[in-house]
């Protein structure tokens, strides 16, 4: 019984171990392809990365605002609801700026491009493969990794870098506006008070942080999609792995890195 | 001798249902030999076909083209260059392009063209397969304007080695004759090596080939 545990266990840990080494040889052949670009392929990627920048950042836009306007405003009412116990009002703005910019902003917009994109990006792998139009466009000359890859994951480091500066932009306003409802606040106090709260360590991470997300969620969700080999039923199951595997990386490395920069 | 486009050697490929399709199979085509496929579904013609492109993986064996095995995972130098018309039964073109944008795209991807020349050959090219009022609809799968614009991409390319498979749900009379002519005018190149499956049609283009018994008989061959 115990080695039967066992067995299954080190099966599981194989198995880990196997996706991330193909995940990462896929990586590994999307940069090498980058660098190996010609003109006018580089000209096709650059429309391919446009077509996804539109997608994932521009059409998302709506949705992004209006969340981070609430949970700004949710947030500051929870943390005003802490600090006015102590008597400490006056550090609002700093913690509100902290906890967007170094935790929330990066966070909800990787979930949010997981729920839009990332499924759209898994859906449409696994049916243009079962369709045999990847077969064909491979036979062709056009090579899958430069043409599909790589565009998605250069549209997704851009469109999470700007879809985060949005809603940190947007959150901090809404947070500004429960607080001055509420309390004698001046949009100079407030500004001044998030100047002081915003370092270099917060730049930093949110440009880590978009980085890796906006290369790891495309780069799953395709690998994922991939995966499909005969069925349209594996169909939804591929995209369910691709959203819990993103979505469970997003948090993992989320944390690694705040980690790495805070601790 | 001279070395073939393309040999299989040695090839076992199984069905997904696992009924075997081909035993062991040895057979090469040399460069500028024409060869035509009868035989309807499930004979043989398309898995041949698939394998000669890449696209399925022998079960055992090796296939090299022009002197390179073809490696799933990897971009053959062959196919990487443009020089592989692959014409599928439902021509295989992307449903988010335009006609005009699925020819154009590995013109440009994989020949360098700027998208104007790129543009240029394409529209020639889809003119000859009766599309020239179609460019910029989109491909609706299955439909004879798929396969037509596929030819198209084949030629537009000026591919050395072509797969032609048969025509989804068939093509009309106008149709069947604008590829033939489109056909014809490719086979003038004596460089230009085919294996066509299907379509009675296009039996005047090449050599007869039989498919049958896990095998394949070049030459009329029992």
């Amino acid at each position: 019984m115990p080695e039967q545990l066992a067995c299954r266990l080190g099966a599981k840990v194989r198995r880990a171990f196997a996706q991330l080494g193909s995940i990462s040889w896929l990586l590994g052949k999307c940069v090498r392809g980058l660098f190996r670009l010609r003109r006018e392929p580089f000209r096709v990627v650059l429309e391919v990365t446009r077509t996804q920048i539109r997608f994932t950042a521009l059409d998302a836009l709506p949705i992004c605002c209006l969340t981070a306007l609430l949970l700004g405003g949710i947030t500051l009412l929870q943390v005003f609801g802490q600090l006015s116990g102590y008597g400490v009002e006056s550090y609002l703005s700093q913690v509100l700026a902290q906890l967007v910019i170094r935790e929330l902003g990066p966070l909800m917009v990787g979930m949010l491009v997981i729920s839009r994109s990332g499924t759209a990006m898994a859906t449409e792998m696994a049916s243009r493969k079962l369709s045999g139009e990847l077969d064909a466009l491979s036979a062709n000359g056009v090579d899958l990794v430069q043409y599909l890859l790589l565009p998605r994951i250069l549209g997704g480091i851009v469109s999470v870098f700007s879809l985060v500066i949005v809603f940190d932009a947007v959150a901090l306003l809404g947070g500004f506006v429960v607080a001055w409802l509420r309390l004698p606040l001046s949009l100079a106090f407030f500004l001044d008070a998030l100047g002081q709260a915003i370092g270099h360590r917060e730049l930093t991470a949110t440009f880590t942080k978009c980085l890796a997300f906006g290369t790891a969620i495309p780069l799953l969700c395709t690998a994922y999609g991939l995966r499909v080999k005969r069925s349209a039923t594996e169909l939804p199951q591929a995209v369910t792995k691709a959203c819990v595997i993103s979505l469970l990386v997003l948090l993992l490395a989320g944390a690694l890195l705040s980690v790495l920069i805070y601790a | 001798m001279p070395e073939p486009l393309l040999a299989l050697e040695a090839v076992t490929l199984v069905s997904p249902e696992g009924r075997p399709v081909f035993r062991a199979l040895d057979w090469r085509l040399g460069r500028g030999a024409r060869f035509h496929a009868h035989g309807g579904a499930g004979g043989g013609g398309t898995a041949l076909l698939r394998l000669c492109a890449g696209i399925a993986e022998p079960d055992s064996g090796r296939i090299v083209l022009d002197g390179t095995p073809l490696e799933a995972g990897t971009l053959h130098p062959f196919l990487a260059r443009g020089a592989l018309g692959w014409v599928p039964s439902d021509g295989g073109l992307a449903v988010n392009l335009s006609l005009l944008d699925n020819v154009t795209l590995p013109l440009r991807f994989a020949l360098g063209l700027g998208r104007r020349d790129a543009e240029r050959t394409a529209l020639a090219w889809l003119e000859k397969a009766g599309l020239g009022q179609q460019l910029h609809e989109r491909p609706a799968p299955g439909h004879r304007e798929c396969w037509m614009a596929s030819l198209a991409r084949a030629a537009a390319k000026g591919s050395r080695l072509w797969l032609v498979d048969r025509p989804l749900g068939g093509l009309d009379a106008a149709s069947i004759q604008a590829a033939e002519e489109l056909l014809s005018e490719v086979a003038r190149d004596p460089g230009v090596t085919m294996l066509l499956v299907g379509g009675a049609w296009m039996s005047s283009l090449g050599q007869d080939l039989k498919i049958g018994n896990g095998r394949v008989f070049s030459g009329g061959e029992p």
